[in-house]
């Protein structure tokens, strides 16, 4: 019996090293004679969180016409909806998102910024709760859109047309930059980046206005079409950012970005 | 072929290696070339641009994924409160994966952060702003990437120390148990 009782517990101390060792080396698990196999768990980060909400920083994955490399023909081809690949897929059971293919991101992507401009700039039961509202935060839909301004400011300006379109990207940037830290500087609680995607979402108005004062050059219409869509601006982002400040320090949080975009339609009509 | 050397490894996905690269490769090539073709700064900096956040986007997300197994990005809690999360394939694929692939890839991503960065140096002592403002949102991205994929590297590592720890830990137990039991 003495003899019995010595050589299991070395055995079986032995073959946990073996096992350790033959699952960093993914020879997989393998059944050692005496030895209690623990239930394998999940990957170590497995994220328990749908898909659909997973927002990702800046860039987040998002540009309207990206071509999907050849690559995604060696990810395993998934069904739309992203539910967990099959163990067939190249890296067994691994996390949603890993392994779905490239057209995947780029659609979820794509649907993202179309439903945060949606939740931003048009009217929707959303609007009460704004902290819910812009959740998925993504900085590709303000990338766009400023670019786009910059582009269309630059295109109906006759001189000076690099001048131009640096200064309104600089000043959008800059100013979205500014005006976060002045919310936060207040006292108030919201996201960084949240704010900025917020800012630059806000952006869609102007874009359409300086669109239609692209196109028709008098300066009435410009006028009316400016104020239009300032006042929209301003519509949509007054609830995100009222509701971030201490309610005595409203005025102090809203006015600068009402300034910003006042600026911006100042640019715009000024354009010839 | 010698039969007594080792098969060298090609790489697992030469695609996605060339899409990785592409993108960096056109931005820094764009920006250095276009002096010499372009007289408008406006196109050089909305293509450099663009590219950079092409390259942001594949890197982040296509590449990241499938030539080192690793994803981050950023989540906002019921709280309110802005959470980092990471997410990598579990130890076995991580250690399978293409080593010239993954070399590759993190190489790549510094040394197109070094030349955005002697770029940079080069337009401040021109004293071109403009061109300053380029240089800095293509680094910030490059810079945005590298930090992301670090932290996801080290955050794997330390959930695969624990999980392995945990069950060295749980193995000793259940042989200790086991031990008693047989006592």
């Amino acid at each position: 019996m003495s003899h019995n009782d010595t050589i299991p517990l070395y055995q079986s101390s032995q073959s946990d090293i073996d096992e350790i060792e033959n699952m960093m080396s993914n020879n997989g698990f393998q059944s050692n004679p005496g030895s209690v196999l623990p239930a394998r768990p999940p990957s170590p980060t497995r994220p328990s969180i749908p898909v659909s909400s997973s927002s990702s920083p800046f860039v987040q994955s998002n540009l309207p016409p990206l071509p999907p490399p050849s690559s995604s023909a060696a990810a395993p081809k998934v069904t739309p909806v992203p539910a967990p690949p099959p163990p067939s897929s190249g890296f067994g059971s691994a996390p949603n998102t890993l392994t779905e293919p490239v057209w995947d991101t780029v659609k979820r992507d794509l649907a993202r910024i179309v439903s945060n401009l949606k939740l931003v700039v048009f009217p929707n039961p959303n609007r009460e709760d704004p902290g819910k509202a812009l959740r998925d935060w993504d900085l590709w839909g303000p990338f766009f859109f400023i670019v786009f301004l910059g582009l269309t400011l630059s295109w109906s300006a006759s001189v000076k047309k690099s001048e131009v379109f640096a200064v309104a990207f600089a000043l959008l940037a800059a100013g979205a930059v500014i005006l976060t830290l002045n919310v936060l500087l207040l006292g108030g609680h919201i996201i960084f980046f949240q704010s900025l995607s917020l800012l630059g979402y806000c952006l869609f108005p102007l874009d359409v206005g300086a669109v239609i004062c692209m196109l028709k050059d008098n300066v009435i219409l410009k006028m009316i079409v400016v104020t239009v869509t300032l006042a929209w601006s301003s519509w949509a982002a007054y609830p995100f950012m009222s509701a971030a400040v201490n309610p005595r320090r409203k005025a102090l949080a809203l006015y600068p970005v009402f300034l910003m975009y006042v600026s911006v339609g100042f640019l715009i009509i000024a354009i010839d | 072929m010698d039969p007594s050397q080792p098969p060298v490894e090609n790489y697992a996905n030469p695609n996605t290696c060339l899409f990785h690269v592409l993108f960096k490769g056109a931005a820094l090539a764009f920006y250095i070339l276009s002096a010499l073709f372009f007289n408008s700064f406006v196109i050089i900096f909305v293509v450099t641009v663009l590219l950079a956040a092409l390259d942001f986007w594949v890197v982040k997300n296509v590449s990241g994924r499938i030539l080192v197994g690793l994803r981050w990005w950023n989540e906002i809690d019921d709280l309110g409160e802005s959470v980092w999360k990471f997410e990598s394939l579990d130890q076995e694929s991580l250690a399978r994966m293409n080593k010239k692939d993954s070399w590759l890839f993190w190489w790549t991503l510094y040394l197109a952060a070094a030349a955005w960065l002697i770029l940079g140096v080069f337009s401040l002592i021109r004293f071109q702003a403009d061109y300053l403002l380029v240089v800095g949102v293509c680094l910030s991205l490059n810079v945005a990437n590298i930090i992301g994929f670090t932290k996801c590297k080290k955050d794997a590592k330390k959930q695969f120390q624990q999980f392995a720890s945990q069950t060295i830990a749980s193995r000793f137990q259940s042989t200790v148990q086991s031990a008693f039991t047989l006592v």
